[in-house]
């Protein structure tokens, strides 16, 4: 099973952008700054958008979702549990591991912006899809719903899982480290080898980096861990 | 066009040369040949071709009924192509600039702002409708009937929630009646040119083509 971007190239006017790689199953991250055309990006891999040029080639891939950067993109049940069946999935399942238990005729648009987070990533854990593609998973969601959000993104690993965020904090397991770099996908390595090579990593990172400390990877208790080792 | 002003005045005129004779809207198609990016992005538009059948209709039940439906037909298809050529041109904000221009900063902002605002919710509607049928085609959804009327809901509900916001955020602002705005605008000598040929276009629709013709004699 694998997603690969075959000299993917997206134009719009004079912005730009494009990328070329391998995505095997695991977790992918991909950073980079604002405008650099992560969501562009993320809408091709899931197949909601055609770049200008090249080609996408989904081998073994058969299902495929997108979480979009905003929750209320995806709504197009009138309650919860409609929601949550337009998933294919349970809604008894999805309200409780959401944290939502009992409030399936709940209009979604009641909810908090980052409940409606938690409850669409619940219902993306629940299924099994082949590729998954991450928007700013941790956008609207509080430190807890972070963390939280972030160890159900790494037990996704199984599957071919790509996270483009900004997220300084909360990292999930990563296996593949990504950049945009001035509208080209740079692909950085495996993790941890890859960190080193990190442009814009999270300043704890770079912190921990300039102190001679690679990290076992990227999640709050490796950097943690990291930390620690660096006060001696 | 840059100035707001020309434009407006433009439109009107060659509405009515489009309106009132086939040689006026032939004559108003050519006239947008002038802004050709514009009038591709209008012809590519999906909302012309939802609206051009039913110009079509009744141009059919005209033509069925001894009318001139052909006529009406290519009058009112361009009349339409008229107006979405002129929205894509449009810029955030030239509304009120204009409204204020024409009617002052109490009534004119008023009518500007609910113009601006409504302008705003088409395209935001339209863009929550296009994020709607992706969000189906992810779930493999069918978009059918019964799907699209789930779709409106969503797009009303979020209309709503938004003019709440909207609301809010005006009051806070101390929003009562009026405001303050200080419109400019800058001809160009293009714009001017584009005017004044819209005069004459006009000018040539009100009088009948065999006329002209004698006059070219």
């Amino acid at each position: 099973m694998k997603l690969i971007l075959d000299r993917i190239r997206v134009e719009r006017g004079e912005w730009h952008c494009s990328a070329e790689g391998t995505f095997l199953p695991g977790i992918h991250l991909i950073t980079g700054r604002v405008g650099s055309g992560k969501t562009t990006l993320a809408g091709i891999m899931a197949g909601v958008m055609d770049p200008s040029s090249g080609e996408i080639l989904r081998e073994g891939i058969s299902s495929c979702m997108l979480c979009q950067q905003y929750p209320e993109y995806h709504v197009t049940g009138s309650t919860l549990a409609k929601e949550a069946e337009s998933y294919g999935i349970v809604a008894k399942n999805a309200l409780e591991t959401a944290g939502l238990p009992g409030r399936g005729d709940d209009d979604p648009f009641s909810l908090s912006r980052g409940e409606l987070r938690r409850f669409q990533i619940a219902c993306l854990s629940l299924r099994d899809w082949d590729l998954i593609v991450f928007d700013e998973p941790f956008s609207a969601l509080d430190c807890q719903g972070k963390q939280k959000e972030s160890q159900r993104i790494s037990a996704l690993s199984s599957r071919i899982v790509v996270v483009f965020t900004h997220e300084q904090r909360y990292l999930p397991k990563t296996d593949y480290l990504w950049e945009m770099r001035e509208g080209v996908l740079n692909y950085l390595g495996t993790v941890p080898e890859a960190i080193p090579f990190w442009d814009t990593a999270p300043v704890h990172v770079r912190m921990l980096l300039e102190n001679g400390i690679i990290p076992a990877n990227l999640t709050e208790e490796d950097i943690r861990e990291g930390l620690c080792r660096m006060r001696g | 066009m840059q100035d707001a002003r020309l434009r407006l005045f433009s439109v009107l005129l060659l509405s009515v040369a489009s309106f009132i004779s086939v040689a006026g809207a032939v004559l108003t198609l050519i006239w947008l040949l002038l802004y050709p990016v514009y009038l591709i992005a209008a012809v590519r538009s999906k909302a012309y071709y939802l609206l051009l059948p039913f110009t079509g209709i009744v141009a059919l039940v005209m033509q069925l009924s001894g009318g001139d439906g052909l006529s009406y037909f290519i009058r009112m298809g361009i009349l339409l192509l008229l107006g979405f050529t002129i929205f894509r041109g449009w810029e955030p904000g030239e509304f009120l600039d204009l409204s204020v221009w024409l009617f002052g900063t109490k009534t004119g902002f008023d009518l500007g702002l609910a113009i601006e605002m409504t302008i705003q919710g088409i395209d935001e509607a339209s863009r929550d409708w296009s994020r709607a049928i992706t969000a189906m085609k992810l779930k493999r959804i069918n978009p059918g009937i019964r799907n699209l009327t789930s779709i409106g809901f969503l797009l009303i509900h979020l209309r709503l929630l938004r003019a709440r916001d909207q609301a809010d955020l005006l009051t806070t602002r101390g929003y009562q009646s009026g405001g303050s705005c200080c419109p400019e605008f800058h001809p160009s000598n293009r714009d001017i040119i584009a005017s004044f040929c819209a005069i004459l276009i006009l000018f040539i629709a009100l009088i009948p083509v065999r006329d002209v013709f004698i006059l070219m004699m």
